[in-house]
């Protein structure tokens, strides 16, 4: 692409958008807290997003937010992600280029430039890593994602059950090594390259996904996505200033952003954590299940959780309470911090919260693709508002 | 522990603060001016103990030290070495380049840009090298910091799994630079979590020289009174270390002033739940306690300004104290500090003649010094008149701006809205307001509250752990962990613990997640007994 690159504000001028959010560092650090407790238990680290997006906007770079429904129909947009372990990547920040030099590369494949990034999942990397993407490249921020939450794998999004693909994608990594998958309406098969992919390349890569024009974007996305993970980091980040219960003014918030009940279901401390790795280990993932024994008025109760990067489903005395696509989140009781799959610990004390899917990840499509059966549980998905009626 | 004489000195800013114990009681205590040499003060503080209490020197059983020492140097921005930093990672890692999201002014005191060097090296999470070791740019890099840093810091990418490339490295420094340089690798200093590790690694390497004082002082103090007990520093947990292991690892301290604090707070009072506001001559630590000790904080640990990921209980540190400069113009308060004059105060500060203002002055001014206590040798005011001649706006608009500051150091830590009690201890607690205090169902100040710093760091256990990374397709599970407890156990041993009192008080595994295989990474925590 020879094209000389203009600003997001010159690219919302061409689209005569008037109306979008400038992201300052308080702002992205309230849509990460959000999209961190949205994670359900995975996303990874936030720090490394953040940093990268401080000093994006350290560097005088603009981030502007738009919403989906003003943008126009042909344009293209693109998904930008860290794919691969996410302990790694706590170890292995990348280095600058990476998302340009995916993006570029992706824009080739195309041949047409991405005008907008799409944050693909709500994540303490992901999330961020679509802004930071942004600021480098110049161009908007779309309000959507592609879960509402973060999933294990490519393919669990929004985006394929309504019929768009994450084909091609571009992987790269740290030493500027490229990889184009392109396995067309296989996205089954696109995840299990990409893993493979970032296996090579030492635990980590780099991706440009998921190119959905504006009217796929419109059709398929989480729509308003960022708005709910930033309003809700916003009255986490208020409760602790004004000594509130965060959880309390999380839940307001969802019921505020989504009309939506939340349920705070368990409060108790990690007694032990069962990390099976068995015949699951060459899927890439780490499986587990977590014991919580209940405390205040919980006390003698007890809460099982089984993971999958992400929290999949619990039972508290051996009833189930929770089944996916439905988002879990131990939350500190004191803070509203998430606690994660990849640095919970013993004797860690929190509140279960279970919050409904979006609705655009509940279709029978949806169901197939990453409810109960898809993870191996011999049971129907039953949504959390009727375990929890 | 019973019946076992043990030594105790909480060297602050201003004040050093000695107790001796016996078992549970307190026999004697002192307090002297911290010195700038700080052994005199250490001295001083000991020949009072020794004087008042006529023991045998050698019948002593433990000394152990806390110290702000670290935390003072890190917050006033003083006294820090000047560290040459090396982060071993690229072409991985740029994104984020070292000291990202540091305050400016600490930044400066501790570095310059000739002094940062992103080098290509470091590991991939399964041992393999992200790139070879770019050796030339080290030694390069070295020649031009030469005369120029007191210290280095080096910090390899997934160092904590394999070290070699930080090992190489520090040979590289040390050749170049001699043997002189102190050299902080951050494998040994933290865990998994490149930013973090590497912002500990390298605050520890700016404060190496103000412990080794603090060391030297302590071990110089006993060994010319014929003590020959060990001596031991107190960490952030609350336990202790030997203090040659302290030298290299001072960021293990940052807390160990406010962490004695904490355990000498609830010893004390009995008080196992609410907020405990340590006030010495420099700064004050404000402590959440919950069952008697404290919250620690969840995932990262801000230490100056920088996040890092040392274990420590959560704390926040302000730069008020006792000798803390009142700035003004006329009657109006400008601002409290952060300056403090330290161990001048008796040169410096109004109620001596001084020409400056301080916190401790307004409380005079006041009249809030009415309670004598024997520690204090000197009186609390040598020149009244200077003090009476005050305007007494300027006073009260001192005192309500100590208060507003005290109130809103609790509040930040508190995590309900619901008045909880309030331990105030060190020898600060007498210059500042206790009444009224919002947000407190009420103030204690127990007894030997002056000097409840130095009490805690006699109560103490010895803490170690040790961590190793595991694959489970070639090692039982219970096997591994049984393998890094054993080496917790001794590295508990080499700093000081009976080999037999040392339990487990935390197992952690961390998995590689989102990667197939069977690797984990075993961490054991243990404390134990010095004592028997």
């Amino acid at each position: 692409m020879k094209e000389k690159r203009v600003s997001a504000r010159d690219i919302l001028q061409e689209w005569d958008i008037k109306d979008f959010r400038v992201i300052d560092k308080q702002a992205i650090s309230e849509i990460t807290l959000g999209a961190s407790i949205l994670a359900t238990g995975g996303g990874g680290d936030p720090e490394i997003g953040l940093l990268w997006t401080y000093k994006v906007l350290d560097e005088g770079k603009e981030i502007l937010m738009v919403d989906p429904m003003e943008i126009p129909d042909e344009i293209q947009t693109a998904s930008t992600a860290c794919l691969g372990a996410a302990l790694v990547l706590t170890e292995k920040p990348p280095s600058g280029g990476v998302l340009n030099l995916a993006i570029r590369r992706l824009e080739q494949y195309l041949g047409r430039p991405i005008q907008a990034t799409i944050p693909i999942e709500c994540g303490g990397v992901n999330s961020p890593v679509a802004y930071a993407a942004a600021g480098e490249l110049g161009v908007p921020v779309i309000d959507v994602d592609g879960m509402n939450r973060a999933f294990p794998e490519l393919q669990m999004t929004s985006w394929v059950t309504h019929g768009v693909h994450s084909s091609p994608t571009v992987s790269v990594d740290n030493r500027k090594n490229i990889t184009v998958i392109d396995t067309g309406d296989d996205d089954v098969l696109a995840e299990t390259l990409a893993r493979r992919v970032a296996m090579a390349y030492g635990g980590i890569s780099w991706i440009a996904t998921y190119p959905l024009t504006g009217r796929q974007v419109k059709e398929a996305s989480i729509l308003n996505s960022q708005s709910i993970a930033w309003a809700a980091g916003h009255a986490v980040m208020c409760a602790r200033q004004e000594h509130l219960d965060p959880i309390a003014e999380l839940l307001k918030s969802l019921k505020k952003e989504r009309d939506v009940e939340g349920f705070r279901v368990f409060r108790g401390k990690i007694v032990d954590i069962r990390r099976e790795f068995g015949s699951e280990t060459n899927k890439g993932f780490t499986l587990g299940q977590v014991i919580m024994e209940g405390i205040d008025e919980y006390k003698g109760q007890t809460a099982s959780l089984d993971f999958q990067n992400e929290w999949l489903n619990l039972r508290v005395d051996g009833e189930v309470l929770c089944l996916p696509p439905d988002l879990i989140a131990i939350l500190d009781s004191e803070t509203g911090e998430p606690i994660r799959t990849d640095i919970m610990k013993y004797g860690y004390r929190g509140t279960i919260v279970l919050i409904p899917a979006h609705e655009r990840m509940r279709t029978p499509k949806g169901i197939e693709m990453f409810g109960p059966r898809h993870f191996g549980y011999d049971l129907d998905y039953v949504p959390v508002e009727t375990l929890n009626g | 522990m019973t019946g076992e004489l043990r030594v105790g000195f909480d060297v602050g800013g201003t004040f050093t603060d000695g107790v001796l114990m016996r078992g549970k009681d307190v026999v004697v205590k002192a307090k002297s001016l911290t010195t700038q040499d700080v052994t005199a003060g250490i001295v001083q503080a000991l020949d009072a103990l020794l004087n008042k209490s006529r023991v045998n020197p050698a019948e002593v059983a433990m000394v152990s030290l806390g110290t702000t020492h670290t935390t003072n140097a890190l917050i006033e921005r003083r006294n820090l070495n000047k560290v040459g930093i090396f982060r071993l990672g690229a072409p991985a890692t740029t994104a984020i380049p070292p000291l990202t999201g540091w305050p400016e002014d600490l930044k400066q005191a501790i570095s310059g840009t000739e002094l940062v060097h992103v080098i290509r090296g470091g590991s991939e999470y399964d041992g393999r090298d992200i790139v070879p070791l770019d050796k030339q740019a080290i030694a390069e890099a070295c020649r031009n910091m030469k005369g120029k840093v007191d210290s280095v810091a080096i910090t390899g990418v997934f160092s904590p799994i394999i070290s070699d490339h930080e090992e190489q490295a520090a040979e590289i420094v040390r050749e170049v630079l001699g043997d002189d340089i102190h050299i902080t690798l951050s494998h040994r200093i933290a865990t998994i979590s490149l930013l973090e590790r590497e912002n500990s690694a390298i605050l520890n390497a700016s404060v190496i020289t103000v412990m080794q004082r603090a060391v030297n002082s302590l071990k110089t103090a006993v060994s010319e009174r014929g003590i020959t007990a060990p001596l031991f520093i107190v960490q952030n947990d609350g336990s202790v270390m030997s203090v040659d292991y302290a030298v290299d690892y001072p960021i293990f301290t940052v807390a160990s002033g406010p962490a004695a604090s904490v355990r000498g707070s609830v010893y004390l009072s009995g008080i196992e739940d609410g907020v405990v506001v340590d006030i010495g001559g420099t700064s004050t630590d404000v402590a959440y306690i919950v069952k008697g000790f404290p919250r620690e904080s969840s995932i990262t640990v801000t230490i100056g300004g920088v996040k890092t990921n040392i274990r420590c209980p959560d704390l926040l540190s302000i730069a008020l104290g006792g000798g803390t400069i009142v700035k003004h113009q006329g009657e109006k308060v400008s601002a409290l500090g952060p300056e403090s004059v330290g161990y001048n105060l008796v040169r410096l500060g109004k109620s001596f003649g001084g020409p400056l203002l301080t916190v401790h002055d307004t409380a005079v001014a006041l009249g809030k010094l009415d309670r004598k206590l024997e520690v204090f040798k000197t009186d609390f005011v040598t020149h009244p008149e200077k003090v009476n001649a005050l305007p007494r706006k300027l006073i009260d608009n001192a005192w309500a701006a100590v208060k507003a500051t005290i109130e809103e150091a609790i509040d930040k830590m508190k995590t309900t809205v619901e008045p909880v009690p309030a331990i105030f201890i060190g020898g600060g607690a007498m210059v500042v307001p206790k009444e009224g205090i919002a947000g407190v169902s009420k103030v204690l100040c127990p007894d030997h509250f002056e000097v409840g710093g130095a009490v805690g760091t006699t109560i103490a256990e010895i803490g170690a752990y040790a961590e190793g990374v595991v694959d489970l397709e070639k090692e039982d599970r219970d096997n591994a962990i049984a393998r890094v407890t054993e080496q917790a156990k001794n590295n508990a041993k080499t700093a000081g613990a009976i080999r037999e009192t040392v339990e487990v008080i935390d197992v952690e595994e961390i998995p590689f997640t989102y990667m197939p295989g069977k690797r984990e990474k075993v961490r054991i925590r243990v404390k134990g007994k010095i004592l028997r």
